[in-house]
């Protein structure tokens, strides 16, 4: 039976460990409160180029065949771009990021395509090494709080690739953010960017692409409008883009869920070392019990000889 | 002579930057300079990084470097669309001539018909446009 001593010794390491994971949580808090307004700050710009994509669109006729809206012939190498975070103690947010990639990367090699890793975050990046993955390029030091000159030196990294043959394809793997308890793995095709994607609308009645795209579009005559340079030239400019922004929205998404897993994390390490902290204390209790009965037995045990 | 002020809105992927009334509104376009009053015409056109300037009225107009983008024009109302904007003060020209020596040598290692090396002359001039507008800045101070 452990004494007295070493029973409050494990309550106070406890009630330390608490003070952390309560701080923890409060941080991750604060810290996924900023994520979410910076999701919201993207929006006006996303939907601004959707806008302009389309009305370049409409004005060129046709989509001009950039590389990076062309499939390649075939299929052999893809690239898997994994978004997780560079720190740990945010429960499985980084784990079932690495799950899934590696998953998919072993499904490719049943149907003989190569796998070509890449990590955004330390923690995929340190996890692939670990399993022998060793990713193409892993970009790290911005998981709390990427900007878009991170996505934009990803998106290019990825862009370069394709262009250049490295790779058939680009598929992506980050965690959803739906709330503070609940991110989702998403996987997305970044490369070949699908063309309907982009200018989702154009010559046809739909939309195929979610809010971003419905209303503002209003049939009627056009204004007359200057393009300097040619719509067709912008548009080649104007479709890279759109892979930078859907990487930072990845990021942006992958970081709140990050802050949520975090906080819901240290919310229950917090719960459990209450818990923990109870049961402790009715041990110590008992033990101090013991002993005091262990005193009063001597006591009597002494009287009775004296007797 | 004043001019009629229009309002102009500058959003980047962190979010808006500028939503105010200006007199005119300086930047460059891959044809060139433009100066944007009052009751343009319609205009779509895609920016080159440079200093872009906001003149707000009488006296030193707003600086900032702007990375590519795109300039939307319309019903009185300019919007720039740009993925990275700074106040001159903000830029280090230390860190922007390091990054310069680094594309140097990327430059020099990539392939001269590659995609790599295309993204990598582009950030070139990106920040060549950059370290010019911190050079301005540090010049005059």
């Amino acid at each position: 039976m452990p004494s007295q001593r070493d029973v409050r010794n494990r309550i106070a390491s406890v009630q330390n460990i608490r003070t952390i994971t309560r701080a923890m949580e409060m941080v991750a808090a604060a810290r996924l409160r900023r994520a979410e307004q910076r999701i919201e700050a993207l929006r006006p710009y996303a939907h601004a180029l959707r806008r302009l994509t389309r009305q370049a669109a409409e004005a060129a006729g046709a989509v001009p065949s950039l590389p990076i809206l062309t499939p390649h012939d075939s299929v052999q190498r893809v690239a898997l771009l994994l978004i997780a975070g560079d720190r740990g103690l945010a429960g499985a947010f980084n784990s079932q990021i690495v799950r899934a990639g590696v998953a998919a990367g072993r499904e490719h090699e049943a149907e003989g395509i190569q796998t070509l890793y890449f990590a955004a975050g330390r923690r995929p990046a340190s996890s692939l090494s670990f399993r022998g993955l060793e990713p193409a390029a892993a970009f790290t030091g911005f998981s709390d709080r990427p900007s878009f000159v991170d996505a934009r030196r990803i998106a290019e990294r990825l862009m370069a690739a394709y262009v250049d043959g490295e790779v058939d394809r680009v598929d992506v793997f980050y965690n959803g953010y739906i709330s503070p308890i609940t991110q989702v793995v998403r996987r997305e095709r970044i490369l070949p960017v699908h063309e309907a994607a982009v200018i989702a609308g154009v010559g046809t009645e739909h939309d195929t692409l979610e809010e971003a795209l419905s209303g503002e579009h209003k049939p009627g005559p056009k204004p007359l409008v200057e393009y300097e340079p040619d719509p067709d030239e912008i548009l080649g400019r104007l479709v890279p883009d759109y892979v930078e922004v859907s990487i930072f929205r990845a990021l942006l998404e992958s970081t709140a869920s990050e802050h949520g897993a975090r906080m819901t994390a240290m919310r229950n390490a917090s719960e459990n070392a209450a818990v923990l902290i109870e049961d402790l204390t009715l041990e110590m209790n008992r033990a101090r019990q013991a002993a005091i009965t262990q005193e009063i037995m001597e006591v009597v045990a002494g009287a009775e000889g004296l007797g | 002579m004043a001019h009629t002020p229009f309002q102009v809105e500058i959003l980047t992927p962190e979010g808006s930057v500028f939503d105010d009334k200006v007199e005119m509104v300086s930047t460059r376009t891959t044809v060139g300079e433009i100066g944007i009053l009052a009751n343009h015409t319609p205009l779509l056109a895609m920016l080159e990084p440079t200093e872009l300037r906001l003149y707000v009225g009488e006296g030193e107009p707003l600086r900032f470097a702007q990375s590519e983008g795109y300039l939307q024009v319309g019903g009185n109302h300019a919007m720039l669309l740009v993925a990275e904007i700074h106040r001159p003060e903000e830029l280090d020209a230390g860190a922007l001539r390091e990054r310069l020596s680094e594309l140097d040598r990327e430059l020099a290692s990539a392939e001269p018909d590659s995609e790599r090396h295309q993204l990598a002359l582009g950030e070139q001039r990106r920040t060549q446009a950059f370290l010019r507008v911190a050079e301005r800045t540090s010049g005059t101070r």
